[in-house]
């Protein structure tokens, strides 16, 4: 595997970006992806006879996998990264069929995205309560109405792309509640935004939802969603309080960065500003605190799929200027002033709609936290509250996060709730562990090399926080 | 153009390429499984392979998730898992995270 300079792990916008400027630069390049196609959550490709029906989707997204492919890379898709050698710096993945391999290269890229956020309430783990991301699959990718009626809530600028592509599918949206108040909203002029030329592309999904008379409420959130079996109705709190009826409520409050895999590499890792989450700590070309691991795109804080796609280059860029590659350096100044300019735009994104946190401190005790293990609020507050405990302290006793989703659901709520509950307790997320996904038992065992990390990897008993991290 | 899956027996026209939690969400169908110890109903959320909420059984195969499979003819779906204690599918097939139960052993151990 080391006759190999570049192993990019995710191949989503950063990941093929960084690939395809590695490999046109002359750099053999291979590319890890967990999922049977490339393309990433952004430019997730049609199946065939989707495209068939409707044309392709984001056929910027083909023309980039094509090129990457073109250009000589070597596409690992279907392959789970799940975990970090002994010698920290070999990758552990598991095959399509499940098989175990280890791959190595002179840089790592860790381009592995994110997930979005949901803050829990009481009924969120009704079926009919989804992601924003899952609604927009299902309209765009698939071509299929997630519901009929159907309420978007939360935070974010990405609702509104995302109620815009489910009236495409025929959705009757009934209203987006908008925590924070990013928007104005005159009654005769068309909706506008605060800083209306930076966020333009917003402007023109207001206004597509104006024009279909779907009402933004801001300062609106969720309080709780009911139905007998699945959502029936959804009550809304804050400056538009009520009940809406609804089949299909979307959620989102942002998106949270997969660094589970940079933690396990060791790089250096800083708490988020807020809400204390680490993200890796990375300079304009990704470069973290090991010199052999960039990490690129939504990994490194999230900031969009422009800002995504730009890392990336600057990443390949700096690999190939270390490498010994002609790079001009105009070339390279370029990316890095988009680097910049895209960051500084989304801090400004992230100022406009901070995730609302505290309305974590009004979620009733009986409220479902942890959707895998059914751990309730009030089991959180009172193990966190009662003996000091930290986040990983509670998560050990009431086994918040210990699910198969392995707290990304619940993370950012356990440690929110934690911190709420004993003021004491340090910043800090869960620990990073292996495997960082569930995998086939077969791909564990094997290579005979690598079994001691696959053994750490095995549940200690108890669920006792250890010392998993590699290095 | 439409393909042809079997949802507990029963037969579903879908169309042609689309992702499996499309095609139950737009037959109408939304318990995908029931959570193993409150039995509440559950159906798929994340939409992107990480909250493991929308698995069910794809052709005898437990633990599949909707989000991440396409339909095709012929597929057999089963939305609940066997609830027979003493049934052997199922546990061999995920590794769980470390320090963690799968949500089957997980409480009340
Ligand atoms: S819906 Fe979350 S894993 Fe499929």
């Amino acid at each position: 595997m080391s006759d190999r300079d570049v192993l990019i792990v995710g191949g989503g916008p950063a990941g093929l970006s960084a690939a395809l400027s590695a490999a046109q630069g002359g750099l053999r390049v291979a590319l890890v992806d967990e999922h049977t196609e490339l393309g990433g959550q952004y430019f997730k490709r049609r199946h065939p006879a989707v495209v068939a029906r409707h044309g392709d989707f984001r056929p910027a997204g083909t023309r980039l996998v094509t090129a990457v492919r073109q250009a000589g890379v070597d596409c690992l898709t279907g392959h789970l990264v799940w975990g970090v050698a002994d010698d920290g710096a070999t990758l552990l993945v598991a095959g399509p069929d499940g098989a175990p391999h280890a791959l190595r290269a002179r840089f790592t890229v860790l381009a592995t995205g994110a997930h979005e956020r949901v803050l829990p309430f009481p009924g969120w783990q009704l079926p009919g309560v989804v992601t924003a991301g899952l609604a927009l699959h299902l309209a765009t990718i698939d071509r299929v109405p997630v519901g009929r009626r159907v309420l978007l809530a939360g935070t974010g600028p990405f609702l509104l792309p995302v109620a815009c592509a489910l009236l495409e599918v025929g959705v009757r949206v009934v209203g987006v509640a908008e925590a924070n108040h990013p928007y104005r909203l005159g009654r005769h002029a068309a909706a506008s935004l605060r800083y209306p030329a930076r966020l333009r592309e917003l402007a023109g999904y207001l206004a597509t939802l104006v024009r279909h008379r779907v009402p933004v409420w801001q300062d609106t959130y969720v309080l709780s969603a009911s139905g007998p079996d699945r959502l029936r109705q959804v009550t809304l709190g804050g400056r538009h309080a009520g009940t809406v009826e609804a089949d299909v409520l979307c959620v989102g409050h942002g998106f949270r960065p997969n660094v589970e895999l940079a933690r396990l590499l060791g790089c250096e890792t800083r708490p988020d500003p807020v809400v204390g989450e680490p993200v890796p700590v990375a300079d304009v070309v990704g470069r973290t605190s090991r010199p052999d691991v960039y990490v690129v795109g939504e990994a490194a804080g999230i900031a969009g799929v422009h800002a995504a796609r730009a890392r990336g280059q600057a990443a390949a860029l700096d690999i190939l200027a270390r490498t010994g590659r002609a790079v001009p350096p105009a070339r390279q100044r370029r990316v890095h002033a988009r680097v910049r300019r895209l960051a500084r735009f989304a801090a400004l994104t992230e100022a406009l709609f901070p995730p609302p946190l505290h309305l974590l401190d009004g979620i009733p005790d009986d409220t479902e936290v942890c959707r895998c293990e059914q751990v309730s609020a009030g089991e959180i507050r009172a193990t966190a509250g009662l003996a000091h405990n930290g986040l990983n302290a509670t998560k050990g006793f009431t086994r918040a996060g210990m699910g198969l989703c392995q707290g990304r659901e619940c993370g950012t709520a356990v440690a929110c709730l934690t911190r709420a509950a004993n003021p004491h307790a340090p910043a800090e997320a869960f620990t990073a562990r292996m495997p960082v996904r569930p995998v086939p038992v077969t791909a564990l065992g094997v290579p005979p090399r690598h079994a001691a990390g696959a053994d750490r990897g095995r549940p200690a008993g108890g669920g006792t926080p250890g010392g998993e991290v590699v290095r | 153009m439409s393909v042809h899956i079997h949802v507990d027996g029963r037969r579903v026209p879908v169309p042609e390429g689309i992702s499996l939690a499309a095609a139950l969400v737009g037959s109408g169908h939304w318990t995908f499984r029931r959570h193993a110890v409150s039995g509440r109903p559950r159906g798929p959320f994340c939409g992107m392979g990480v909250c493991f909420e929308c698995e069910l059984t794809v052709d005898g195969q437990p633990g599949v998730r909707a989000c991440l499979a396409h339909v095709r003819d012929g597929m057999r779906v089963e939305t609940c898992p066997p609830t027979d204690p003493d049934d052997p599918s199922g546990g061999d097939v995920l590794a769980a995270a470390p320090g963690a139960g799968t949500t089957e052993e997980g409480r009340g151990v």
